[in-house]
């Protein structure tokens, strides 16, 4: 199949996909007990009218096929509901989570990614050696530790006790500042739940880039290369890395995709406000509306990654360009 | 040859793996952790030292840690180090099962799909790609909630979320092991399907699932830390994420520290410990393994 | 001496008096007019749990803490409830009432107020509010504000027609805003769509900025009609964790905790500190068991609820769970308030009591696992209390009645259910889906709502009634105080009833313990509930710096 082909196909792929994910996520939701009406009006004064006319509002007395057409209709608009709890549209409360999200995240993610292949790739080149094992253990260590673990015990030593860093939140509230001074804020919020990702990613990029180091290694052109006579250092960086980082940027594809997901545990261990922490609230509340948007945003931006991980590795692959059939 | 031959042969495999793994170092330290707790649970009802549900006098609420409370008192001067020891059940139990659930599913799907490919590969594959596409820990959150705070529930979502890896795996091991010249001998013979993928296919694949299960109970202990620190476990059995949960809410973190940094030394030495082991058997099973450390 | 010498020293004397005390003025000390300084910033912390997330006109104004304590600052209500003890019925926008026939009522309005961005109060904005208000949300539409007709009689006055006749010690209409008309009238068929980002009002504070779920920023309103707050501004703050909040108080980054004050295990912490107070104050939640009287489970047996509140000790919950900062309650009116019946039937710690009443019942344990069996269908005497998730505390206090009631042969199951699922469950007893639930609520000083909790099920108490209490007689002597306003012989009366009755079990009333910073600011005011509830916006009013 050629290159045209190969895109197409795993577009519609990544549609079937979408649908599949949203039209699943809306059964779940409307399965779960609990009645939403209920949850919204937690209020005894309500009368069986006064509840008829809102389960009519929000389309909740249609059957669950009804339901999901409208539900359909809405999404066709890019509307994506009122939130049960915040009375105000779904996609608003999302947008405004989701960059505090990101700025975590992809923070973190980009330290850890340039600092764990470079550890990784080390350890891989030095496989052997007391620094492998030394680094092997750390990392696997780094990675076994569940990020809220980690966080707790941070805030723990580095907060309370020591009081270096502020005991959770984004920015110090009413402070009145702004530009430099208000981004210096963030940035001293943003050390301790950066620190506890950023650990546990490092531990996966370091195992990642070893391993795939090692395989890399283990190859013939290495071998060729050697025979050449090449200088170490130009094996290291021209030859084995190149094809030790496909892995790699798989991962971070993949990564960053989920990076939407936020790191539900670490927001909530820091209450960081972000879109982690959203979705167990939206759970807890039973924001049926909020959940499926949340749902949406995660399967948009995970199924988007992967695609677009594909289609590099699409591209780069000789096999697919060259329009020939593998085998 | 004959089938007997075969499982002798087999048997020494075994062997030869298991005296490999104890070598290594990391298998080692990662089983001596994994013993530890076992024992911890398996001998709880000894190792305790007071009934670890009973609430206390309220005198007795958070205390440091002291010759009649180990680990101290929790707020409602339960003790603590009687909770961690029941609390390594928990752990241990849903760590286990989840894993046994994920791994046989995952491997089903994953032999079934690699080994008939075509059409239903295919569709299998999708299935497990949609699943894999899924968020994890949000789809367990909405789960547990949906479901009810229960330890059944737990290892049930965690399992529901983690096949898909294991199913990637397996099937990626059954593609190339389908084309290795003893399956066309068995087939020439006039073997059955279900034999060649029981018979042939999965005694070769257990060494992954092996190593994966491994892997997998980490995920599992985990994602019950996780949930219950969210709030969604039983809160009437005492887990580590569970004692963390209140720890967390009761606001007095900052100074009760026996109450916190026990539960989370566990959970974090109890997934190093699988984890080094898990790597430990990966490492084994390489190709290579066994001349590099001179067998 | 000759008349003229006697006039010329006195009138000599006059002026030296005078004179003199015309010098001394300056050195008289100044009456003591309130010469409190005017200044300061006032720091809230609260749990983000109840933060508000946006300024619309919803629920969240009801019952996310924040929210009810924000309103009332930033708008005028008609009137407002005094400080304790009398917790009278103050003016406010409204300087005066009255009615006939408590049916129709007249209110006359001050001619002073204006709104923030300066347009005036006027009587077409308390009808607006009246009308729409009421119909955005279930959540407004208050009996005492369900009008039949609303009339605008001039600018400052408005009259209007409830539904129903409103007695008792209160005026009507007390807890909604007044909303700017010119402002919501675009939205008047759907004010839960208007995002009210300004949040223009009449109070005495202004909305000065507001990040959803992390900061309120609030300044003084200066030209506001009562004259400005002694405060130049108050800010509320969002801590994600109570360490985090108990963390800010203690190093000075807030000045008191909103709402709730602080968890009874870290008092003594606070009593440590320095320039920290602690205020305690008895509480404005109530709690108590609620029997599912419709299922058909031995609950429906006076006897066996007897036995259950005889069985639970609530002095050691008090002293567990709440480290004494709690007091037993016995009805849903307040034990310091005049209208309390203090002759109830009291349900206190006995064992023995307990047992005895369940033997004679008949309720013997036939099969010998230490639980009483049913005389009827021999099954155990095993009961399901169900709890939110949410309510740490009370999960304790119910796994405690769990252990206690084990000692008379009845077993608990704890049931942790979420928010929502709860109160669908207790709010339809005939769906079964409950038999004991641990239930809470504020009423608030002199409340009139919190009885329709027993109005009979089957004669309009439906919503309400979580035990199906089904007495005609507690009804008629219930529609006959809400329209008297010398109520306190039905009041005793109906307390008799339901603490004879026993369909809801009265357990604790949990103080209310603020620790408040004392370095810059004083004048804290508490009531029931604390220091700032919703019954209480006085300490916004009075807190000042100190001299």
């Amino acid at each position: 199949m050629g290159l045209k082909e190969f895109v197409i196909k795993k577009i519609i792929a990544a549609i079937i996909t979408i649908f599949a994910i949203v039209s699943v996520n809306f059964v779940i939701f409307r399965m779960a007990p609990g009645d939403p009406v209920r949850m919204m009006f937690r209020d005894p004064r309500i009368s069986g009218e006064q509840m008829q006319l809102i389960r009519e509002k929000f389309g909740l007395d249609k059957p669950l096929w009804g339901q999901f057409i409208f539900y359909l209709k809405e999404l066709s608009h890019g509307d994506l509901g009122l939130s049960f709890w915040q009375r105000r549209p779904v996609r608003e409360v999302i947008a405004e989570r989701i960059p505090q999200t990101l700025l975590l995240v992809l923070t973190a993610l980009a330290i850890a990614m340039i600092s764990g292949t470079i550890l990784g790739a080390f350890s891989g080149w030095k496989r052997g050696t007391r620094v492998d094992s030394f680094i092997l253990a750390l990392s696997l260590t780094m990675y076994s530790i569940p990020a809220f673990s980690l966080g707790i015990i941070l805030l723990l030593i580095f907060a309370y006790t020591l009081s270096i860093f502020p005991l959770g939140g984004m920015t110090t509230p009413a402070s009145g500042l702004t530009g430099l001074g208000y981004w210096k804020d963030v940035l001293w919020h943003m050390c301790l739940p950066a620190f506890s990702i950023v650990m546990w990613y490092i531990g996966e990029y370091v195992l990642l880039t070893r391993s795939s180091m090692l395989d890399t290694l283990r190859k013939d052109y290495i071998l060729t290369a050697r025979a050449k006579g090449l200088k170490e250092s130009t094996i290291l960086i021209n030859h084995a890395l190149r094809n030790a980082l496909l892995p790699v940027i798989t991962i971070t594809g993949v990564n960053i995709g989920f990076a939407v997901c936020g790191v539900i545990e670490v927001e909530t261990v820091f209450s960081w406000p972000g879109i982690g922490r959203l979705v167990y609230d939206a759970v807890m509340k039973r924001d049926y509306p909020l959940l499926q948007g949340l749902f949406l945003v995660f399967a948009i931006s995970v199924v988007l990654a992967n695609l677009v991980i594909d289609l590099i590795y699409g591209y780069i692959d000789p096999r697919i360009k060259v329009g020939g059939e593998k085998k | 040859m004959t089938i007997s031959l075969r499982f002798l042969r087999r048997l020494k495999k075994l062997r030869e793996f298991f005296s490999l793994l104890v070598r290594n170092r990391m298998g080692l330290v990662g089983l001596a952790i994994i013993i530890f707790f076992l024992t911890l649970a398996l001998f709880a009802p000894f190792l305790r030292t007071v009934n670890p549900t009973k609430v206390g006098t309220s005198e007795n609420i958070l205390l440091p840690p002291s010759s009649q409370f180990w680990l101290g008192t929790d707020d409602l001067a339960k003790d603590v180090w009687s909770q961690i020891v029941y609390g390594s059940r928990i752990s241990l139990t849903v760590g286990f099962l989840a894993a046994i659930i994920t791994v046989f599913t995952g491997s089903l799907i994953g032999l079934i799909a690699g080994f008939y490919g075509g059409k239903i590969g295919e569709v299998l594959m999708r299935i497990v790609d949609f699943f894999m596409m899924l968020p994890m820990l949000p789809l367990m959150i909405v789960l547990a909630a949906v479901l009810g705070p229960n330890i059944w529930n737990i290892i049930f979502v965690i399992s529901i979320v983690s096949w898909p890896t294991t199913a990637r795996v397996i099937r990626s091991q059954v593609l190339s092991l389908k084309e290795r010249t003893f399956i066309e001998a068995a087939r020439c013979i006039g073997a059955s399907d279900s034999l060649l993928m029981f018979g042939e296919i999965l005694p070769n694949v257990v060494p992954i699932m092996f190593a994966e299960s491994v892997l997998m109970v980490t995920e599992a202990i985990y994602a019950e830390a996780v949930l219950s620190f969210l709030g969604l476990g039983d809160p009437m059995n005492i887990s580590w994420g569970m004692m963390l949960h209140f720890a967390f809410e009761s606001g007095t973190m900052g100074k009760a520290f026996w109450w916190v940094l026990p539960p989370i030394a566990c959970i974090v030495i109890l997934i190093i410990g699988f984890t080094f082991l898990g790597t430990a058997i990966t490492d084994v099973l390489e190709p290579g393994y066994k001349e590099a450390h001179g067998f | 001496m000759s008349k003229r010498k006697n006039f010329l020293i006195l009138s000599g004397t006059g002026v030296l008096l005078v004179s003199l005390s015309l010098l001394m003025v300056p050195f008289v000390p100044r009456a003591v007019a309130e010469e409190k300084p005017y200044g300061g910033r006032l720091r809230v912390g609260l749990p983000t749990g109840e933060f508000i997330e946006n300024l619309r006109c919803s629920s969240d104004w009801q019952y996310i803490e924040m929210g009810c304590v924000l309103w009332p600052l930033i708008y005028d209500q008609l009137w407002i409830m005094g400080p304790a003890p009398d917790y009278e019925a103050l003016s406010r926008l409204a300087t005066s009432w009255e009615s006939k026939d408590g049916q129709t009522w007249t209110f006359h309005f001050r001619k002073d107020a204006t709104f923030h961005d300066g347009v005036p109060v006027t009587a077409e904005d308390v009808a607006f509010t009246l009308k729409y208000l009421p119909k955005a949300s279930p959540a407004w539409a208050y009996p005492d504000v369900d009008c039949v007709s609303i009339s605008v009689i001039d600018d400052y006055t408005v009259e209007f027609t409830l539904r129903k006749k409103h007695g008792g010690s209160y005026p009507p209409a007390y807890w909604f805003p007044i909303l700017p008309k010119h402002i919501w009238e675009p939205y008047k068929d759907d004010m839960l769509s208007f995002s009210n980002d300004k949040a223009i009002g009449s109070g005495p504070f202004k909305l000065k900025e507001f990040k959803p779920g992390q900061y309120i920023w609030l300044e003084a309103n200066k030209d506001y009609w009562g004259g400005r707050p002694y405060l130049d501004e108050v800010v509320f703050k969002s801590y994600g964790s109570d360490d985090a909040l108990y963390m800010a108080l203690k190093s000075g980054k807030i000045d008191m905790i909103g709402y709730d004050g602080c968890s009874p295990l870290v008092v003594d912490d606070f009593k440590k500190a320095k320039d920290i107070k602690i205020i305690d104050s008895p509480g404005i939640a109530l709690y108590w068991l609620s029997f599912n009287l419709y299922k058909d489970t031995p609950l429906q047996d006076l006897n066996v609820r007897k036995a259950i509140m005889y069985g639970i000790n609530r002095d050691k919950i008090i002293d567990v769970v709440y480290r004494r900062y709690a007091q037993k309650i016995d009805s849903f009116v307040y034990p310091e308030l005049p209208e309390h019946n203090p002759n109830l039937p009291q349900y206190n710690y006995e064992v023995d009591l307990a047992n005895e009443i369940l033997d004679e019942g008949g309720y013997i344990d036939t099969d010998n696992d230490g639980i009483r069996n049913d005389p009827e269908t021999g099954e155990n005497l095993t009961f399901e209390i169900c709890v939110p998730s949410a309510w740490t505390r009370e999960i304790k206090t119910v796994r405690l009645i769990k252990e206690q009631l084990e000692d008379i042969g009845v077993s608990i199951i704890v049931k942790v259910l979420d928010e929502g699922t709860y109160f669908e469950f207790i709010y339809a007893p005939k769906e079964e889906k409950y038999e004991i639930a641990l239930a809470e609520e504020e009423p608030g000083p002199h409340a009139d709502w919190i009885w329709e909790f027993a109005r009979s099920y089957e004669a309009g108490g439906e919503g309400w009634n979580t035990a199906y209490y089904n007495n005609p007689e507690f009804d008629r002597i219930l529609d006959k105080m809400i329209s008297e306003t010398k109520r306190k012989k039905d009041l005793y009366r109906m307390q008799k009833i339901l603490a004879e009755d026993l369909p809801y079990g009265f357990l604790i009333r949990p103080d209310i313990i603020d620790p408040v910073r004392t370095d810059k600011l004083e004048g804290y005011v508490a009531t029931m509930g604390g220091v700032s509830t919703w019954i209480n916006p006085w300490t916004y009013f009075k807190v000042h710096l100190k001299k």
